[in-house]
């Protein structure tokens, strides 16, 4: 392989996964099409890391609610994915006869095994959209091959996010810590864990061979089987090979919405801000908004704003999007505020989070704490 | 099928008066406003008004304009038929030539303009700050049934002199041309902004080129000419924010009048006529606690620890702790170190100011100048550059330039 020429990957992204988490953001987008960072979707980590391991061949399987998403990503150009040869290969349900909604990795990846079988890549990395994250795939790649593995899992050394231990059931997704052997092969895989402390857990990044791939998508749906992890990888431990690689990056993790506005908060320190984004760029979406204005008495202290806000009131501990406006007097602390959201003059908020084109009205007041965001949902007036 | 109007846009001027500037750079690809480069202007107004096909004339240092341009995705101009096109002097059969005027410039492309197959050509020049709705200029050109039409701006008559006017009748017929003249008869000044029916303009770039005393200029030659045998000219007027950016004070000037657009009438904020450019691709900016930033535009990827008082932050400008930032216009990528102090001044792409250098000063009743620093260059901690100068070396810690 020429370094940079032709991958020896094929991409494949579930977007869907984990929309059950923050039920707030995903009632008309899905997990992948969630604004993060003052100006990204959550896909574009994923996306960007992908292209920039030099995987231009990628497909997503969506599942429903992804009108946002394919707005988002049109024909993949700005991930630099609109090309002749592989590019974006959006796959909806009922794409084709062979397709229907589906409820787990399994039944999704045996509607495009056609598309599979196709393929000329070696490899195939599957991954899911709910981390911020600057992986290098690249290595990935590289310590698969070293270590002749079926399967290598990716995981971070992390606490298990409270939320996540809140379902008894799998009701809100399934998430998994890993145990890993001193060789780093991985022993066990625990499903939905409510360990305290330190665990190994599972980015839900997973390489392996196109065809090893086929072959255990195909038996797995023929026995009726669903998830990945537990219809495959847990009852064949003693029979394939799956490697563990610990990636010690940064990952921001979305398991809900207190979560989610932790990971952006997180954003303010420099330190996570350059982590996440200085080794490679995140691309994303272009909106062509004009610099950010600072009039009159606009003071600000500890914000990421992004490109087309106008400020004249009081900004602290907060995340702007594209094109925010904050009117004269107005109060705005430790808020995320999505695209295009108007904060009228004389408004204080505080703890709030406002999804696209919310209209916070003159002189109102509207306060959650640290604990308990407020969240207010798209286009609403309040 | 033919297009009904294409535009070319002419480039390659040097921009000399920009100095510092343009020592490595093409005067159209001079940034400007935060994010965008001073041809972002007339590409974006092309591609607003209808036209999808342009054709840029460059000669001099095109390297970043070419990159920049690209494909013109950004502006929506990459066409299956037609689209922006960076064009070049080339070799011939019969040997090359440098494009000796703005005339001959076109000239030598007069078999680009042809597969194209247009009745109008509109030639813009890539040196001007201006939002301006050219398919209202073609109406105004097909009312009058013009054969060339010009767009002016109405000037204070006691600047009129430094202009080239154009002298009308009440029908807006062009009578008279007077370049930079001492007794202004006219304060329309041309802006270098032309429609030309195509057979007529092809007609005239041949005629001049024949003309071996030709400069092969538009206004020195080509207008004249026109106005000789009588054509049907016609002057269009503009109204609205128009300004040459040619030089430091100019560009200095406009960039601040962008900071006030309820007075100065440049208004970047506008959803109808967006200004597109290519992007950075950095994440938002960041002011971090203990920052002050007053009536000031700042776009993606800046990091903000100092005060930030009436200026333009381009993308990715770091300001440390207690440096301060006034009535400055800061590039991409430049760096301001701490306790820095930074005035009334151009501070080019990719520079770094030292700790506790002093870079300009507000001007005073004997001193106006606006201090210049070239792309890439270095001013030492503690270094002291003087109000007028123009930077383009390094300049050592402690050391001072005026």
């Amino acid at each position: 392989m020429v370094k940079g020429g032709k991958s020896s990957a094929l991409g494949v992204i579930f977007p869907n996964i984990y929309d059950k988490l923050v039920p707030e953001l995903t009632t008309e987008r899905l997990m992948a099409s969630v604004q993060f960072g003052g100006r990204y979707r959550m896909i574009d980590f994923i996306l960007s890391s992908m292209t920039n391991s030099g995987i231009n061949n990628i497909a997503i399987l969506v599942r429903e609610n992804y009108f946002s998403l394919l707005d988002h990503l049109g024909s993949g150009r700005e991930w630099d994915l609109a090309r002749k040869n592989g590019g974006l290969n959006i796959f909806p349900p009922f794409a084709q006869r062979t397709m229907g909604m589906y409820a787990g990795r399994i039944e999704a990846l045996a509607s495009i095994l056609a598309f599979l079988k196709n393929q000329n890549e070696r490899y195939v990395v599957l991954s899911d959209s709910h981390l911020a994250i600057n992986f290098d795939f690249r290595k990935l790649i590289s310590a698969h091959e070293e270590t002749g593995a079926d399967v290598t899992m990716v995981y971070s050394k992390g606490e298990i996010p409270e939320k996540a231990k809140e379902a008894d059931d799998a009701s809100r997704g399934r998430y998994y810590s890993l145990n890993v052997a001193e060789d780093g092969s991985i022993t066990k895989i625990n499903i939905n864990p409510k360990d305290e402390g330190i665990v190994n857990l599972s980015c839900n990044i997973y390489i392996m061979d196109r065809k090893f791939l086929i072959k255990k998508v195909t038996e797995a749906s023929l026995a009726g089987g669903v998830s990945f992890e537990r219809d495959i990888f847990i009852p064949q431990m003693d029979s394939i090979k799956i490697m563990g690689y610990e990636y010690t990056g940064y990952v921001g993790r979305i398991v809900g919405l207190k979560s989610y506005f932790d990971e952006n908060m997180k954003l303010l320190d420099d330190k996570n801000l350059d982590a996440l984004f200085s080794e490679r760029p995140i691309y994303t979406k272009i909106r062509d908004d004009n610099p950010t204005r600072y009039m009159g008495d606009a003071k600000t202290a500890n914000v990421l704003v992004a490109d087309g806000c106008i400020i004249e009131g009081t900004v602290e501990n907060s995340i702007l999007f594209r094109g925010v406006k904050v009117g004269k007097g107005a109060v705005v602390k430790n808020c995320i505020l999505m695209q295009d959201t108007v904060i009228e003059p004389g408004s204080d908020v505080e703890y709030v989070i406002t999804d696209k084109k919310v209209t916070i009205s003159k002189e109102k007041e509207l306060k959650g704490t640290d604990s308990f965001p407020v969240f207010v949902a798209k286009r609403q007036k309040v | 099928m033919g297009k009904e109007m294409i535009a070319m846009l002419l480039a390659g001027g040097q921009g000399s008066r920009l100095y510092a500037l343009t020592q490595k750079l093409a005067k159209p690809a001079v940034p400007f406003g935060g994010k965008y480069r001073i041809i972002d202007f007339p590409l974006s107004n092309c591609v607003n008004s209808g036209i999808d096909t342009v054709g840029i004339l460059t000669q001099y240092q095109p390297l970043i304009l070419n990159e920049y341009i690209g494909n013109g995705q950004p502006w929506d101009l990459d066409r299956l038929y037609g689209g922006v096109h960076v064009l070049p002097p080339y070799q011939q059969a019969s040997g090359s030539d440098w494009y000796k005027g703005t005339a001959n410039a076109i000239y030598q492309n007069i078999s680009f303009i042809e597969r194209y197959d247009p009745e109008y050509v509109i030639i813009l020049s890539g040196d001007q700050i201006c939002k301006q709705d050219y398919s209202e200029f073609l109406r105004f050109h097909k009312e009058k049934n013009a054969e060339f039409s010009v767009a002016v701006m109405e000037v204070p008559w006691e600047e009129a002199g430094r202009f080239g006017l154009m002298v009308t009748d009440e029908n807006d017929r062009i009578t008279e041309f007077q370049e930079k003249p001492a007794n202004p008869k006219s304060n329309l000044a041309s802006m270098g902004i032309y429609i030309f029916n195509w057979d007529i303009l092809k007609k005239y770039l041949i005629e001049d080129e024949n003309d071996p005393e030709s400069e092969n200029d538009f206004g020195n030659n080509i207008i004249p000419n026109l106005l000789r045998d009588n054509r049907r000219m016609y002057a269009h007027r503009f109204v609205g924010y128009w300004k040459d950016v040619g030089t430091i004070s100019s560009l200095w000037e406009a960039n601040m009048e962008v900071l006030d657009p309820e007075h100065s009438g440049i208004n970047l904020f506008d959803d109808k006529w967006k200004i597109y450019s290519r992007n950075s691709g950095m994440t938002g900016h960041k002011i971090n606690p203990g920052a002050v930033v007053e009536d000031s535009m700042i776009t993606d990827g800046c990091r903000i620890s100092g005060h930030v008082k009436h200026s333009i932050l381009y993308a990715g400008v770091k300001v440390e702790e207690g440096a301060v930032v006034e009535d400055a216009v800061v590039m991409g990528g430049s760096i301001i170190k701490k306790g820095a102090v930074v005035k009334h001044c151009i501070v080019a792409e990719n520079v770094v100011i030292g700790e506790d250098a002093v870079v300009g000063a507000m001007p005073t009743d004997e001193e106006k100048g606006v201090a210049t620093i070239g792309s890439g260059v270095y001013i030492g901690d503690g270094a002291k550059i003087g109000p007028n100068a123009m930077v383009s070396e390094n300049v050592k810690d402690g050391e001072e330039e005026w």
